[in-house]
């Protein structure tokens, strides 16, 4: 994972050649950013879509590139990496996007690549490390056959988003 | 059948917007006979040639002349074409003066309040489009 020290060891290591979800305690949606891999609680997620055309809006902080309209509705769209670590991933027309429900919010959430689906084992879940990039914003870190991958709170980071740009 | 509310079409930088019709009093050039009635950059950014003026009132009993680059012509949007702004957006954007937007060819057009705009641009309200400063430096 991006900046991710190593777990805690608190959890065990992932088994191999599992099938996938069989045996999962719980789902996450995983999206890429730069060489690490975040997630958060895939119910949160209710649809994945290709982006429409972006229409940017002038004043707006950097992590809310524009909007796009999907099925009559004009969601803003979130960009995870620019939110987390200032490293935006400019998204375009085609590029996929979560359409995630974040406390009162909806918005379309794209970030360097999106996974999808990540099913994850309680026993494979450890406490979040300190001193990371992300960590004010990380539950836990889970591990699974490709490595480590951060869970994220996502509703807590969509309203601190919000309360740091808010105008004063 | 409802006329819809006519909108008046205009280009600042590579950006289309729209703004109800009535609020623009008239279409002038970028001559400003009191360059102090000019409104040059606001938050919709900067025009690259400024060949074009909207002048609306400025709400101090002054008219204000906000430079665009083109007047792209009128368009009426019915109400169900008219959309307001996701909630989220409309928190952290750093300007009141967008009301919206129209759907104007299936593209989601922003509508700006022009009152608004000068009033935010003469207050000083309105910080400079963050969408620049952030993404390049």
């Amino acid at each position: 994972m991006a900046e991710q020290e190593q777990g805690s060891g608190a959890r065990d290591p992932a088994p191999h050649g599992n099938a996938p979800g069989a045996s999962a305690d719980a789902w996450y949606f995983a999206v890429r950013l730069g060489d690490g891999r975040y997630a958060f609680a895939a119910p949160l997620v209710t649809e994945v879509v290709k982006l429409g055309p972006l229409t940017r809006l002038p004043a707006a902080p950097s992590f809310l590139p524009g909007v796009v309209t999907h099925r009559g509705e004009i969601l803003p769209v979130l960009d995870l990496g620019d939110l987390l670590f200032r490293r935006g991933c400019e998204p375009r027309p085609g590029a996929r996007a979560a359409l995630v429900h974040a406390g009162p919010w909806r918005v379309a959430v794209v970030a360097d690549g999106i996974d999808g689906l990540l099913p994850v084992r309680r026993r494979h879940v450890g406490p979040p490390p300190a001193g990371h990039g992300a960590s004010e914003f990380l539950e836990a870190v889970a591990a699974d056959d490709a490595g480590d991958v951060g869970i994220l709170d996502m509703p807590r980071l969509v309203a601190a988003a919000r309360a740091r740009s808010v105008p004063k | 059948m409802s006329p819809g509310l006519p909108l008046l079409l205009f280009q600042v930088g590579a950006r289309v917007f729209a703004a109800p019709a009535a609020d623009v009093r008239r279409i002038g050039g970028s001559l400003v006979e009191r360059p102090e009635e000019a409104v040059p950059d606001t938050a919709l950014g900067r025009p690259w040639d400024a060949r074009r003026g909207l002048v609306v009132d400025g709400g101090d009993g002054a008219e204000r002349t906000v430079l665009v680059d083109g007047v792209l012509g009128l368009r009426a949007a019915e109400g169900d074409e008219l959309v307001e702004l996701p909630a989220f957006a409309r928190d952290v954007i750093s300007t009141r003066a967008l009301a919206g937007f129209a759907r104007i060819d299936e593209v989601p057009t922003l509508v700006v309040d022009l009152p608004a705009l000068v009033r935010e641009r003469r207050d000083g309200e309105a910080a400079p489009d963050r969408e620049e400063t952030n993404r390049h430096g």
